[in-house]
C-alpha cells in the first residue's frame, strides 16, 4: 500500500524513475493504485485548503 | 482441416465478401474503420461550418465599427462557433482516431461493441443539425456564449431548447462511445498486451474516456435546469425565485475544465506517437507519462474555479483554485520535457507529421503559459473576459488539439488509405496553418492586456491596428484548411501507393503487424505480443 502511494506522489509531479516503476509494475495492482489515488487527492484538497486558511488567516 | 471446417471458412470468406456496398454500407456499417472514417469526415465538414463563421466574426472585427452583421447575429456566431468547433469538429476527431487505432494498436478485431459504434456515430449528426437549423428559427441561435450562462439563456427564444437537446444527445453519443473505447482497452487487448505496454494514444484515450462519463452527465444536469427554468417554472439558477446564477457557472465549469482536458489527452497521445517515430528513438520517460497523464486527469477536477474568479468567491476559494491550478501544470509541464527528452540527440526528420508536432509543441507550450497568467487570481480579474483568454485558449486548442489532429491524419493517412500524401503540399498547409494562426492569436494577447473585451462586434479605436492584423491571419489560417481538404482527396484519388513502412521509427502494431493499406477486417485472430 505504501507502494501505491508513492507511485501516486511521484505521479502528481509526473516523474518516475525506471527502476522503481519497473518494481510498481511487479507489486502494485490497479486497484490499490486508484484507491491510493483518491486518498491522494482528498489529502491534497485538504493539504492547499490548509495552506488557504493559514495565509488568509 | 477438416472438410466441415473448411467449409464453414469458406462460408466466412463469401461473407465477408457480401458486406453491402454504396449508402447502405456506410449507414449499416458497424465496422470500426468505416466508423472512424465516417468520424473524420463528418468533423472535417464541422469543422469548415465553424471556420466559416469564425471567418465571419473576423470580417466583422476587420475595423471598428459594425460593417457587416447586427450585433444579435454575431453573438450568435461567436456562440455557435464555440459550440461546434468542440462539440462537433474536436471531439469527434478524436473518437475518429479512437475508432481507427485503438483497435489496431491493441490487437482486437473491432471495437467491444460495433452496433452501439454505429449508434453512437448516427446520433452526432442530429445534434449537428440541430445546432445548424438553430440560426434559421425566430430569434436565432444561441447568443449566449458557448459557456450558455444564465439569465441571458433563460431568455431567448427557441433555439435555446434545441441547443439543449443538441447537447443531450452530444453527451448521450459521448457516453455510449466512452463505454466502447473503455471495454475495448479493458477486454480485447491481444495476448501479451499488458496495459503499460499499450501506446500512449490508447492510454490518453482510456483516461479521457473515464473523464467523459464522469463528466457528460454533469452537464446534461446542468442544461436539464436550464431546460426546466425555461418552461417549468423552476428557480435553480434565478434570483429572483430563490435560486443563483453562480450555481450554474460552479456546475458547467466542473464539467468545463476535464472538458478541455478531454481535448489535449489524446492529443498528447499522438504526439507521443509521432515524435519518438521521427526521431528514430522510443518516447522518453513512457511510464512517466502515463502517470502524469492519470494524474492531470483526477486534478481537472478540482481547478473548475480559475473560471470563476471575478464572480464573488471568498478569498480562500479564489487562492485554493489559484493554487491548484498552478500545480496542475507541473505534471503537463514534464510531459512537454519529456517530448523535448526524446527529440534530444534523435536523428530527425521533418516530414509533414513532424512539423505539426514540433508545432504543437512550441504553441501550445505559449497557451500552458498564457493558462498560468491567467490562474495568477489578481491579474485574472483584469484579463478576464478579454481577448487574452481567448488567445489562451486558441493556442491550446488550435495549434494544441487541432495541430495534434492534423499530425495523425498525415501520420496515419498512408494506414488508412495506402497511398501517400503529396509532401509538398503537406508542408505548405504547416506553413500557412502556422504563420495564418500566429498572425491571427498572437495579436489577440496584446488586445486583451490593452483591455479589449471579448464576445463584442465592435470596439475602440484603439484597437484597430492588431484587429485588423488578427483578421488577416485568420482568413490566411481559414483558406489554408483548403490545402489540407485537397492534399486528403488527392492522397485518397492519386493511387500513389505507399510504402509498407513509410516511417522507419514507427512501431505500433498497426504497422509492424498489420498489410498497408489496413485491410478492411484486422485481427481476427490475435496478434501475440511479446
Ligand atoms: C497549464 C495549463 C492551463 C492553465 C493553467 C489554464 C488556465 C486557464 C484559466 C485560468 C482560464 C480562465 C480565464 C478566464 O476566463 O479569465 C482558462 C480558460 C480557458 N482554457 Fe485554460 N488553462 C490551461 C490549459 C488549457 C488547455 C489544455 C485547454 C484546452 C485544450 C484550455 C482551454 C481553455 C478554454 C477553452 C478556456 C476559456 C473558456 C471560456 O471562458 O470560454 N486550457 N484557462
Ligand atoms: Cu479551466
Amino acid at each position: 500500500m505504501i507502494g501505491a502511494f508513492k507511485a501516486v506522489f511521484w505521479s502528481f509531479f509526473g516523474v518516475r524513475r525506471k527502476a522503481e516503476y519497473d518494481d510498481d509494475a511487479k507489486k502494485l495492482t490497479p486497484q490499490a493504485v486508484i484507491a491510493a489515488a483518491l486518498v491522494s487527492t482528498a489529502i491534497f484538497v485538504l493539504a492547499l485548503y490548509g495552506l488557504v486558511k493559514l495565509v488568509t488567516r | 482441416m477438416t472438410a466441415a471446417a473448411h467449409a464453414q471458412d469458406h462460408a466466412h470468406h463469401d461473407d465477408h465478401a457480401h458486406h453491402p456496398t454504396g449508402i447502405k454500407r456506410w449507414l449499416f456499417t458497424t465496422n470500426h474503420k468505416d466508423i472512424g472514417t465516417l468520424y473524420l469526415w463528418f468533423s472535417f465538414t464541422m469543422f469548415l461550418m465553424g471556420g466559416v463563421m469564425a471567418l465571419l466574426i473576423r470580417a466583422e472585427l476587420f475595423q471598428p465599427g459594425l460593417q457587416l452583421v447586427n450585433p444579435e447575429f454575431f453573438n450568435s456566431l461567436t456562440t455557435v462557433h464555440g459550440l461546434v468547433m468542440v462539440f462537433g469538429a474536436i471531439m469527434p476527431a478524436w473518437v475518429g482516431f479512437a475508432n481507427w487505432l485503438i483497435p489496431m494498436q491493441i490487437g482486437a478485431a473491432d471495437m467491444a461493441f460495433p452496433r452501439m459504434n454505429n449508434w453512437s456515430f448516427y446520433l452526432v449528426v442530429p445534434a449537428a443539425i440541430l445546432l445548424v437549423a438553430s440560426f434559421f428559427v425566430p430569434g436565432g441561435a444561441a447568443a449566449s456564449g458557448w459557456t450558455l450562462y444564465p439569465p441571458l439563456i433563460i431568455q431567448q427564444g427557441i433555439s435555446i431548447d434545441m441547443t439543449i437537446l443538441a447537447v443531450h444527445i452530444l453527451g448521450a453519443s459521448s457516453i455510449m462511445g466512452s463505454i466502447n473505447i473503455i471495454t475495448t482497452i479493458l477486454n480485447l487487448r491481444a495476448p501479451g498486451m499488458t496495459l503499460m505496454k499499450m501506446p500512449l494514444f490508447v492510454w490518453t484515450w482510456l483516461i479521457t474516456a473515464y473523464l467523459l462519463i464522469a463528466v457528460m452527465p454533469v452537464l446534461a444536469g446542468a442544461v436539464t435546469m436550464l431546460l426546466t427554468d425555461r418552461h417549468f417554472g423552476t428557480s435553480f439558477f434565478n434570483a429572483a425565485g430563490g435560486g443563483d446564477p453562480t450555481m450554474f457557472m460552479h456546475i458547467f465549469w466542473f464539467f468545463g475544465h476535464p472538458e478541455v482536458y478531454i481535448m489535449i489527452l489524446p492529443a498528447f497521445g499522438v504526439v507521443s506517437a509521432i515524435i519518438p517515430a521521427f526521431a528514430r528513438k522510443p518516447l522518453f520517460g513512457y511510464a512517466s507519462m502515463v502517470y502524469a497523464t492519470a494524474s492531470i486527469a483526477i486534478l481537472s477536477f478540482i481547478v473548475w474555479g480559475h473560471h470563476m474568479f471575478t464572480v464573488g468567491m471568498p478569498a480562500a476559494g479564489n487562492l485554493f483554485f489559484m493554487y491548484a491550478t498552478m500545480l496542475i501544470a507541473v505534471p503537463t509541464g514534464v510531459k512537454i520535457f519529456n517530448w523535448i527528452a526524446t527529440m534530444w540527440k534523435g536523428s530527425m526528420t521533418f516530414e509533414t507529421p513532424m512539423l505539426f508536432s514540433v508545432g504543437f509543441l512550441c504553441l501550445f507550450t505559449i497557451g500552458g503559459f498564457s493558462g498560468l497568467v491567467l490562474a495568477i487570481t489578481p491579474v485574472d480579474i483584469t484579463l478576464h473576459n478579454t481577448y487574452y483568454v481567448v488567445a489562451h485558449f486558441h493556442y491550446v486548442l488550435v495549434s494544441g488539439a487541432l495541430f495534434a489532429i492534423f499530425a495523425g491524419v498525415y501520420f496515419w493517412l498512408p494506414k488508412w488509405t495506402g497511398n501517400m500524401y503529396n509532401e509538398t503540399l503537406g508542408k505548405a498547409h504547416f506553413w500557412l496553418s502556422v504563420i495564418g494562426f500566429n498572425i491571427a492569436f498572437f495579436p489577440q494577447h496584446f488586445l486583451g492586456l490593452a483591455g479589449m473585451p471579448r464576445r463584442i462586434p465592435d470596439y475602440a479605436l484603439q484597437f484597430a491596428e492588431w484587429n485588423m492584423w488578427s483578421s488577416v491571419g485568420a482568413f490566411i489560417f481559414g483558406f489554408s484548411q483548403l490545402v489540407f481538404l485537397y492534399v486528403v482527396i488527392e492522397c485518397i484519388r492519386s493511387g500513389r501507393k505507399s510504402e509498407q513502412l513509410p516511417w522507419e521509427g514507427a512501431d505500433t502494431l498497426e504497422w509492424t503487424h498489420l498489410p498497408t493499406p489496413a485491410p478492411y477486417h484486422t485481427f481476427e485472430t490475435a496478434p501475440v505480443v511479446k
